[in-house]
């Protein structure tokens, strides 16, 4: 925690999430921040001392810095994340880079906004274990320390709301904006690589992807905020057997706290925003994620399923995984090696400059890692020679 | 703890928590009464599965037998190409046949409501008909214009047999009509088979004719329905619907009236027609109209003549081509009136009451769209 | 069918087609409407080729023919070639315009000229010119091939006559391509994803006529900001 401490004092400036991040305009921002919670310095400071605290955990190992580690992109670089005692859940956990520009958080939206998300992980059994807010509170409420910082805050005495409204403050100080696409965008062609500026425009062309990953000078995460089943989980289970069981379970227990605890222990997980909604559109579906610095946050996927950004592409080249509530959105789009480097070398300028280092080495990596593998590569179904579902369609008769 | 502020989700899960759970505890009478409003709201907020239905079992398929209500599924106008040339509506119709074998229980048969092909091409229904074949329940077919306008209904006939015909089933009497036949517009300008085709395929090209069902299959139909007593449960299928839309689109059945004249001593009739690729729903006195959903493209409202009973669809999102678009069943009843479920892909199911229609739009109004529209 | 035959449609040509030709693969032409003796080198000794300006159309004649029989056989020949020189009724025929206004009551007017009164070949000039482009964008519109469509897929088959595309709420923030976009890059959106073609140049003379075709049907309509 120490060492991250260090890193993050050096990256943020201290003008940071005080006021619309440049090129956002400050009305857009407004309607990003809860009225109740304004930020300013004390808030920031006490959210940041929270951010890393692992007292607030149960056992006093975890803190929202374990999963959300300032040195792995602001996440842990696994596919699913580990909690207390060697609990590993069903979702990979989204890097807090950025976070504030999302209109919902979790995977499944289930959080409203950045103060509503930070205080669930904290008593979910699995993640931080904390029976519930009470004992939250009672872990850091005898220290003086957080005495002063909460009454000068929020001048209230610590709580378990203001605690996620310290975090949330902290949170939006971690605008990662400034990549060399930002620089291209502004007009320096030379800020990003020829591949890569092939790569944006197949990004707005043939590779359909501005349809949920939109980019544009407000939203510049590029992300709809909306769900989409684009078949990761179809992969695992038969959906509509748990669909039903999604029903019945939630028919029981429909509070946030039980929510979390779905989402992240059963099965039902892989349900995303249906268990939210019971929309049946939204069977399997999961929150676009954002982009930017996604050169950074591997793996991908809300299961983590995805080491690389090739097997990203090949993923979407082939059309998704065919299920009944596939988003008609996404069909195979007959993208060529070529083309798929090109738009994996756009995506990697996503990544701000002050973490270079850590995108030179992730390309690395990942670049060594699809060299070996790619198991999700199907050129069949990206050409459209077998249709995504024709083997559904023909292997019932 | 109690969360700050209730998500809109929250507050739609615990309506719906208590719902249900007051549902269980009435008694099978009051059960069944409010069942049908249950099921029509489950079904619509997306609860229900086309064809499962559950948590509210209120129609188990009947196992045979003149007096339970049945299901047969519908999937319409797939508007295919061969298969170099266009990969998306032949995906499409895939997905439609895969829906439809996933039914459980399975429908006593599968309706296709017509324009298999886009531009009539052998190649094109042969194409469909292999698809088609790989249905599990038994398949009955109906003609569209664009099945028929290059060889005026050759391969058709070759692949599927006469356009026109009827059957009986489980007490049900149905009726399938060539309901697209045009007066010749292409003989007087020496057109070729494919410009006549192509002429017909565009929806609002103005040189062809307005669709009939013509003289002849009228007096077929008087024939047909002649003896049968006026409870008779039935049911018409057409492909554009057997009345006056609007006619810039051959939203239109030029003999509409004298059709719905031979129907009209009925004691209610259900008229299920493809063409128009909307949910649209109408009654005119006895008879009471459905449309289906194409498989390939939705087509936008028509600016007038819209029926008042209909609920417009959500506007469909372009960058999904399957908005709009889906495949569905359709449950019919022993007094002869229907129940229909649109299995409409990426949005919740919408589910359209026979009490809707016999109320005259004052029961079980089929709810709006609960997605954001684009 | 590229730009070439767009730019035949939208330049000068009409019944007079030798009076110009308007289309820059042509290679220079003589002057217009006469043959060109400095053409093509074909022909015996007894008769030469002649070759329209247009660099494709060609006619052999006797020496000694007088030139008007010379201009009615190049005509009769290019005519020959061109089928579809009468794409405009056609056109107009298979798909409904929206009517243009009546602006007869200018006639005589002042306003609306530098110089000089309106007249009634003005105000038909107006007419005629807007809906040939109109009329030129419907045939694009209702047209596969001339959109470039890999799949057989034609802007009719979503928007018939037009309808729901509305085109006067542009600008707008549009949520396919996640910014704002004006009515000609939604244009170009359909064409390279429902339609699945290649995107148009601004200057596209294809593109312009789809927007004007869009834009004339949806005349009279009233303003709904946002709601699309």
């Amino acid at each position: 925690m120490d060492e991250q401490l260090k890193q993050i004092t050096a990256l943020i400036p201290a003008t940071a999430g005080k006021s619309a991040p440049a090129g956002v305009s400050s009305e857009y921002w407004k309607a990003l921040v809860p009225a109740d919670n304004i930020a300013n310095d004390a808030r920031i400071e006490l959210g940041r001392k929270l951010y890393f605290e692992t007292r607030l955990s149960k056992d006093g190992t975890v803190a929202c810095a374990t999963c959300h580690d300032v040195s792995r992109g602001f996440t842990d670089r696994r596919n699913t994340s580990e909690g207390i005692s060697d609990q590993i859940g069903q979702r990979n956990a989204p890097t807090t880079l950025n976070a504030a520009f999302f209109t919902s958080q979790f995977w499944d939206g289930r959080a409203g906004n950045l103060e509503d998300q930070a205080i669930l992980p904290i008593v979910n059994p699995i993640e931080m274990g904390q029976p519930d807010g009470n004992a939250v509170v009672a872990s850091i409420a005898s220290d003086a320390e957080y005495q002063k910082a909460f009454q000068a805050a929020y001048g209230r005495a610590v709580n378990y709301a203001d605690i996620g409204r310290a975090i949330a403050a902290f949170e939006r100080t971690l605008v990662f904006l400034d990549a060399p696409f930002d620089r291209f965008a502004r007009g320096d062609a030379n800020a990003i690589s020829a591949d890569a500026r092939a790569g944006w425009a197949l990004f707005n062309g043939k590779a359909r992807c501005t349809g949920c990953h939109q980019l544009s000078s407000n939203n510049p995460i590029g992300t709809d905020s909306r769900f989409h089943n684009v078949g990761v989980s179809a992969r695992h289970q038969n959906f509509e057997e748990l669909a039903k069981q999604g029903l019945i379970a939630l028919k029981k227990d429909s509070s946030k706290e039980a929510l979390d605890k779905l989402a992240l222990q059963t099965n039902l997980s892989e349900l995303g925003r249906f268990v939210v909604t019971q929309n049946r559109a939204d069977i399997g579906a999961f929150k676009t994620s954002q982009l930017r610095n996604v050169g950074i946050t591997a793996p991908y996927m809300h299961d983590g399923s995805m080491a690389t950004l090739w097997d990203v592409m090949d993923h979407y080249n082939k059309g998704g995984e065919p299920n009944p509530y596939l988003d008609g959105g996404i069909e195979p789009l007959a993208l060529n090696e070529t083309e798929v480097a090109q738009l994996v070398a756009f995506m990697f300028t996503l990544t701000d400059v002050r973490l270079d280092a850590q995108n030179k080495s992730e390309l690395e990596r990942q670049r060594a890692i699809a060299a070996q593998r790619r198991p999700f590569r199907d050129d069949n179904a990206a050409n459209r020679k077998v249709l995504p579902f024709e083997l559904r369609a023909t292997a019932q008769r | 703890m109690s969360p700050r502020h209730k998500s809109i989700e929250t507050k739609h899960m615990q309506e719906r928590a208590q719902f249900f759970s007051a549902l269980k505890s009435l008694d099978r009478r009051s059960f069944l009464k409010v069942s049908a409003a249950a099921f029509g709201a489950a079904a619509a907020s997306g609860l229900v599965t086309p064809h499962a239905f559950q948590p509210v079992k209120v129609y188990a398929q009947g196992a045979g037998g003149k007096q339970e209500p049945f299901s047969f599924a519908y999937i319409s106008d797939s508007h295919l190409y061969k298969r170099t040339l266009n990969d998306r509506f032949i995906n499409a119709l895939m997905r439609a046949v895969d829906d439809v074998n996933a039914m459980d229980p399975q429908p006593d048969f599968v309706f296709y409501g017509g324009d298999l092909a886009q531009l009539g091409q052998p190649e094109e229904l042969e194409l469909g008909a292999q698809i088609l074949k790989n249905l599990k329940a038994p398949l009955r077919v109906m003609v569209g214009e664009h099945d028929w306008y290059y060889d005026m209904g050759e391969k058709w006939r070759a692949l599927f047999g006469e356009p026109t015909y009827s059957f009986d089933h489980k007490g049900v009497h149905f009726v399938v009509l060539n309901s697209v036949v045009e007066k010749d517009f292409w003989t007087a300008r020496g057109l070729s088979a494919m410009d006549r085709m192509k002429t017909v395929a565009g929806l609002d090209n103005g040189v062809q004719s307005p669709f009939s069902v013509g003289a002849e299959q009228r007096t077929w139909l008087e024939n047909d329905l002649k003896g049968k007593p006026a409870t008779t449960p039935l049911v018409v299928f057409s492909h554009s619907p057997l009345y006056k839309l609007y006619r810039n689109w051959n939203f239109w059945t030029d003999d509409a009236e004298e059709v719905q004249a031979i129907l009209r001593r009925f004691r209610q009739v259900c008229v299920f027609h493809g063409h128009t690729h909307q949910m649209l729903t109408n009654r005119i006195g006895n008879i009471h109209f459905q449309g289906f959903l194409s498989t390939a493209w939705p087509w936008p409202y028509a600016p007038q003549g819209l029926p008042e009973l209909t609920v417009q669809m959500a506007r469909p999102d372009p960058f999904n081509p399957n908005d709009g678009c889906g495949d569905g069943a359709i449950t019919v009843h022993p007094d002869g009136l229907a129940d229909i479920v649109h299995n409409l892909w990426n949005r919740n199911p919408v589910t359209i009451l026979r009490t809707y229609t016999a109320s005259n739009g004052k029961k079980d109004k089929p709810e709006a769209p609960l997605r954001r529209s684009y | 069918m590229g730009n070439t035959s767009m730019m035949r449609r939208l330049g000068l040509i009409g019944i007079g087609v030798l009076a110009s030709c308007a289309h820059s693969a042509a290679p220079a032409p003589g002057t217009p409407g006469a043959a060109d003796p400095n053409a093509a080198a074909g022909g015996s000794a007894d008769s030469t080729e002649v070759l329209l300006c247009d660099g494709q159309t060609k006619v052999s004649v006797a020496a000694g023919t007088p030139g008007t029989a010379v201009a009615g056989a190049l005509m009769t020949e290019w005519l020959r070639k061109n089928p579809n020189s009468n794409w405009e009724a056609e056109e107009r025929e298979r798909h409904t315009l929206q009517p243009a206004a009546d602006n007869s009551a200018l006639i005589g007017q002042v306003q609306g000229q530098t110089y000089g009164q309106v007249t009634a070949q003005d105000v038909a000039l107006w007419k005629a010119e807007t809906e040939r482009v109109a009329t030129a964008g419907s045939e694009v519109f209702h047209n596969a091939d001339q959109l470039g469509s890999t799949i057989g897929v034609s802007c009719d088959m979503c928007h018939p006559h037009a309808a729901n595309t509305h085109p006067e709420t542009y600008p707008k923030y549009q949520n396919q391509l996640g910014r704002v976009a004006l009515l000609r890059d939604m244009i170009n959106w359909c064409i390279q994803h429902p339609v699945r073609g290649k995107a148009m140049e601004s200057e596209d003379p294809k593109l312009r006529a789809l927007e004007a075709y869009i834009l004339a049907q949806r005349k009279g309509k009233v303003l709904e900001y946002g709601k699309h």
